[in-house]
């Protein structure tokens, strides 16, 4: 159970307190105790945890905003985390970027969702569709609550499904789905891919009256091997077919609302959404990675006081598609006196106050290439340290998902309302994005 | 705090709220209310106007409400009296129609800290637990762990004990896990909430409507079931198996303690568990959210503890990524130190080389002690690299990889003639405490093999004046003398000059303490000294016992997913020590006493207790009684040998037979040397019922063809002991008839 939250800005100053439990004793100790030691501690930060006098504090980070949980018992620390992760975007949810501004601005309304979501340092409801009927927002809303508003609240807590609230009704019934990928990749200097992994997240928002059942298809490999199965005679058309465009994936992880125990027998995901936009699905895939760019980096020291760099990018994807706000950071020594650069395509300028070049590309097509080349001349120094040569990093954003993955299908059935499937308008969209994307150099 | 001088301010509002003209106007009278809670957010003291916030707490405004319930519950305890104003319009919200306002209620009367409120607080929140909307029932399960929290010492109400038992056949699932949570405290005292069967099994079927916080700790609370069959234990893991795979780390790691828990009888399916969660943790390691992978890399890195080979073929995951931070990066490279085997060490070793050169120098050196770590299974491929890093000269490098050096040649001896052609030319680069007294301790001890030896030690003395650290100079005191054994004709003048410095000349009373010391020691003789100073150079069973601790999964199992992987058993030990220890759930460590009165409270009539007779007439010993490999040592030391034999031995020594049959008698493996290794060791422990312990070294000399056991007892109970001797032989002679 979590004793006490604490809101800090970058300063240390306390923002948002809120102690749940006496056990964490004083409460001025505890919020000095955690500015002292975390907060304006001189070096890095050593753990996201620590025990400061018997306390734990476990803190998270949002820009420079700084969260943290206190306890005085011997909890679980990931739950702790998950917890703050779940505040996080709660909030975000209500006033969107956590700042110290919104957060100045709202903090009322933080400390009603902070009396909601914990209750005596334990969590209670947490979902922000739920929440939304328990906080009034901050405005003008809700002299007297109606007659309505009260049933609501009512049916709400009381029903089976947490996620959902009865009764809602839309005239367009409309869904969207997006997947969203991170693409990470570690690649060394000779072109060898060291680890790569792609992180994804289907995201739906949906926008469906009444109760309705949903069903959701993918090329997972399992799933088209077993159907490939089923019917005997196509399994060679299949394997010709959609055998080489199915993908194996690692694991993967649901939102409360998809029926785990269908998911196991037939591998079907099949769930009553959430109103609203929601996370439906989480995975990861390690295998048949699609790797949008290939970074071949050339760095040659001429002499002690110039560098030459030449980066080539290749674009790794069909013609047709456009890849966005491409960026490469090429690193630079911290001796740098000038810098020359060439590039056929975008824009490139050194930052000395990132010690970086970063080129600047808005839009790239497929199998395309181009390059960038640069000299850096150096401040003669006596340190004999050798420059660690950081990788360079990339950043991008592709439409289409470097996983492989593709939506095969979404189907909503609503027996009680009279909408079916083909009324339902469904719009999805890939987006592939970097996310560690290194090339040593 | 009376600062920010609200004074003018606050008697401003106290004008605004009582304005009849503002309290019509629902916006004003909000802005009002809001500019209250400011101030007090600010620190200033705002407790003047109590009465008029309690009235305004009384309008339809639900915003308004939770305002002034914000602000009633911070002035209470200042105002006692005043407060009594607020229970008041409390009580008639508690009968509102409108569920939020009942459950607001509710729950600001039970936050309000002051004496004699209980009385008050009962009947509303007996009412609120049959309350028909769940959001109020909630608040009042909760209500009731407060209220007795506040209460104190008094005798706990068993109607209310009662009827939150009933509750947990409520509708509404957060109801259910809050009461849990409720009965818990309540019956702190009485060992917690429990869990019997029907409670489990209903507990069971709800999971799935539970969202993950209750999901998480209802898996807590159902460590303390113990099934009453194995057909019954294999339908609940069964029944739980989807939880391993959730989409919340948080109830992935909840249900992998419950599994390892509850199977403790059954280390296949606690390997087989830990196989099956090895993707959502790897998952977790790799995800975005450093603190979770933080945490996730402390369980796998426990995990490791226990089955070395887990991860090995996803070394690749724990590569450090540039801009990940620190923290992370350092149990990443503890984690890779654990999963090195046969098939990925070179791929390994060029990864840890390029952190060698990290810019931070923490990470640097740790990287190094990493590659030393690993040099003591791969000596040559790392001493090779550690070698190539002192070519940079550079002085964080070289003094890391100088006291990885000496830590090699006190545990691995094959390789201190590599360590010593890499020493010369070090000394120019470090400059440090630690790093000097390591090249010092190497140059002393090592110095025949070290030409320039006596050189090197001469620069050192020549500046001794302008040494810093103390702990440099005591270091090489004690090296030059033993170099001076060694290598009398280069050392005996430089030796003099030191002696001379550390009498005469030096302020530090130890340096000049142990100056005397060996200069009184010379003049007792050489071969006293020699006697006192040449002890042996290095000692590779101490490499081995700091390596094997290949400790039992359920040596860790009930500390897995609490604080304790986090921080460390030192660390968390120290953090908790003088600490009354608080039964509770997630804490206890698994000393079976504990845990077996806990059980016959909770279930009468169950009284399978697991009690393994070995073949030992009066004795039983308890399984899973393990020892650390410390506190071991300790007991060791301080204990006489109660009863030495020698058994008739021949052939080599299959450790993994003796370690499983051991095993099955209860005695525990501490430490054992590989097989073939000669002399052979192990050391051995076991506990009986009565808490006595068995401290067993088996020794076996090359070329004996007998088995020395020597048995030390931690109380004299010769008859305990013959039986426990008994058994030992019955399994060592079992053993060796295999062999033979």
């Amino acid at each position: 159970m979590i004793g006490g939250l604490f809101i800090y800005n970058h300063k240390g100053e306390v923002l948002i307190s809120r102690v749940y439990r006496d056990d964490i004793g004083n409460r001025r100790n505890a919020v000095d105790a955690f500015r002292v030691n975390v907060i304006h501690a001189r070096q890095q930060v050593r753990s996201p945890v620590t025990n400061i006098a018997r306390t734990s504090f476990f803190h998270v980070k949002r820009s420079n905003i700084w969260l943290a949980a206190v306890t005085k018992q011997n909890v679980n620390a990931a739950m702790v985390f998950e917890f703050l992760y779940k505040m996080c975007d709660v909030m975000t949810a209500y006033f969107g970027k956590i700042s110290e501004e919104n957060i100045k601005n709202n903090f009322v309304l933080i400390y009603e969702l902070l009396d909601e979501i914990l209750d005596f340092g334990y969590p209670q409801n947490s979902e922000t569709g739920a929440l939304k009927t328990f906080i009034t927002q901050q405005g003008i809303k809700s002299q007297h609550q109606t007659k309505e508003e009260q049933s609501q609240i009512t049916s709400q807590v009381t029903g089976q499904i947490g996620w959902r609230r009865e009764g809602i009704k839309y005239r367009r019934n409309e869904l969207f789905l997006d997947v969203l990928e991170s693409v990470n990749l570690l690649m060394s200097p000779q072109g060898q891919v060291l680890s790569a992994h792609v992180s994804g997240r289907v995201v739906m928002k949906s926008y469906l009256s009444g109760m309705p059942e949903c069903k959701f298809g993918m090329n997972d490999k399992i799933v088209i091997e077993k159907q490939g199965k089923g019917t005997a005679d196509e399994t060679g058309k299949s394997e010709l077919g959609s055998g080489k465009q199915s993908i194996a994936i690692d694991d993967c992880t649901f939102h409360q609302c998809v029926r785990l125990s269908k998911f196991d027998s037939e591998r079907s995901i099949s769930f009553i959404p959430p109103d609203g936009e929601f996370e439906l699905m989480r995975y990861r895939t390690t295998k048949d990675i699609i790797l949008p760019f290939r970074v071949i980096p050339l760095v040659r020291e001429v002499g002690r006081t110039k560098l030459e760099v030449k980066v080539v990018i290749k674009s790794n994807f069909k013609p047709s598609l456009l890849a966005q706000k491409i960026e490469v950071r090429i690193p630079t020594p911290l001796n740098t006196s000038g810098v020359q650069v060439i590039c056929m395509k975008g824009k490139a300028k050194y930052k000395a106050s990132e010690n970086a070049i970063v080129w600047k590309i808005k839009r790239m097509a497929g199998m395309k290439e181009s390059q960038i080349s640069a000299e850096i001349e150096l401040l003669p120094t006596n340190d004999k340290k050798k420059w660690a040569r950081p990788p360079i990093s990339m950043n991008f954003e592709v439409p289409f998902a470097p996983s492989g993955l593709k939506v095969r299908y979404l189907k909503v059935f609503e027996p009680k309302l009279n909408y079916s499937d083909h009324d339902v308008i469904k719009w999805v969209r890939y987006i592939g994005r970097s996310g560690i994307y290194e090339t040593r150099c | 705090m009376p600062y920010l001088g609200g004074e003018e301010a606050l008697r401003e509002l106290r004008r605004a709220l009582s304005n009849p003209h503002v309290q019509a106007d629902p916006v004003r009278y909000r802005a009002a209310v809001l500019r209250v809670i400011r101030l007090m957010a600010q620190g200033a003291d705002v407790s003047g106007v109590f009465p008029e916030m309690v009235k305004a707490g009384a309008v339809p405004d639900v915003v308004q409400k939770k305002l002034v319930s914000l602000y009633v519950r911070a002035q209470a305890p200042r105002q006692p009296q005043l407060a009594l104003l607020a229970v008041n319009s409390l009580r008639k919200d508690c009968a509102h129609p409108s569920p939020a306002v009942r459950g607001l209620a509710l729950r600001t009367m039970c936050g309000l800290r002051m004496p004699g409120i209980q009385e008050y607080l009962q009947q509303p929140l007996v009412n609120g637990l049959r309350d028909k909307a769940s959001y109020v029932r909630r608040a009042a399960v909760l209500g009731c762990a407060k209220m007795v929290k506040l209460q104190g010492d008094c005798e706990v109400d068993g109607a209310l004990v009662n009827e939150l038992y009933s509750l947990l056949r409520d509708q509404d699932p957060i109801v259910v896990v809050n009461c849990l949570r409720a009965l818990e405290e309540i019956l702190k005292k009485e060992g917690g909430v429990v869990i019997n069967k029907p409670i489990a099994h209903h507990l069971l079927n709800r999971m799935p409507d539970l969202d993950q916080w209750g999901q998480s700790e209802v898996l807590t609370f159902l460590l303390r079931y113990k099934p009453r069959s194995e057909e019954e234990l294999f339908d609940i893991l069964n029944l739980l198996d989807g939880y391993l795979k959730s989409s919340s780390p948080s109830v992935v790691m909840a249900a992998t303690k419950l599994f390892l828990v509850l199977a403790r009888e059954y280390p296949d399916v606690q390997a087989d568990v830990l196989v099956r969660v090895k993707g959502p943790l790897l998952s977790a390691c790799t995800s975005e959210s450093r603190e979770l992978c933080f945490t996730a890399l402390c369980h796998v890195r426990q995990i490791l503890g226990s089955l070395p080979g887990h991860f090995s073929s996803h070394y690749k995951k724990f590569f450090c990524s540039y801009s990940e931070p620190h923290y992370i990066k350092c149990l990443k490279m503890e984690v890779l130190c654990e999963l090195v085997n046969d098939e990925n060490v070179q791929q390994v070793l060029e990864e840890l080389k390029g952190y060698c050169t990290d810019v931070l120098v923490e990470l640097a050196q740790g990287a190094i002690f990493a590659i030393g770590n690993i040099a003591r299974t791969y000596t040559e491929q790392c001493v090779g690299i550690l070698t190539e890093l002192l070519g940079l000269q550079q002085e964080h490098i070289t003094s890391a990889v100088v006291r990885a050096f000496r830590d090699l040649a006190w545990l691995c001896p094959q390789c201190t003639d590599a360590v010593c052609q890499a020493l010369p030319g070090c000394e120019d680069t470090i400059q440090d405490s630690e790093g000097k007294q390591a090249l010092i301790w190497l140059l002393g001890t090592h110095g025949e093999k070290v030409p320039n030896a006596p050189y090197v030690l001469e620069d050192f003395v020549e500046n001794v004046k302008s040494e810093m650290f103390p702990a440099v100079k005591m270091e090489l005191l004690t090296a030059l003398l033993r170099l001076f054994l060694s290598r009398p004709a280069e050392c005996q003048d430089m030796l003099g000059r030191l002696l001379y410095y550390c009498i005469e000349e030096e302020m530090d009373m130890a340096v000049r303490d142990r100056g005397l010391f060996y200069y009184r020691l010379l003049q007792a003789g050489v071969e006293e000294v020699k006697r006192v100073l040449c002890s042996p150079k290095s000692d590779p069973s101490l490499g081995l016992l700091g390596n094997q601790t290949k400790q039992p999964v359920n040596a860790w199992a009930w500390e897995f997913n609490t604080l304790i992987p986090v921080y460390g058993r030192e660390r968390w030990a120290l953090a908790t020590a003088h600490q009354p220890v608080e039964p509770s759930y997630s804490g206890p460590p698994c000393t079976d006493s504990r845990s077996r009165d806990t059980e016959s409270l909770i279930s009468e009539g169950n009284k399978e207790v697991l009690k393994v007779q070995p073949s030992t007439g009066s004795l039983s010993l308890i399984p899973d009684a393990s020892l650390t490999a410390e506190q071991f040592e300790k007991t060791w030391l301080s204990l006489d040998t109660s009863c030495h034999l020698s058994l008739p031995w021949c052939g080599p020594v299959p450790p993994d037979t003796i370690q499983t049959a051991l095993h099955v008698v209860h005695i525990q493996t501490i430490a054992m040397s590989k097989a073939g290794a000669q002399p052979w060791k192990a050391y051995l422990s076991a506990q009986d019922d009565t808490g006595c312990i068995f401290l067993t070294e088996l020794l076996l000399q090359a070329a004996d063809s007998e088995l020395q056991v020597s048995v030390k007892q931690s109380e004299a109970k010769p008859e305990a002991l013959q039986s426990f001797i008994s058994a030992l032989r019955t399994v060592l002679e079992a053993v060796a008839g295999l062999g033979s």
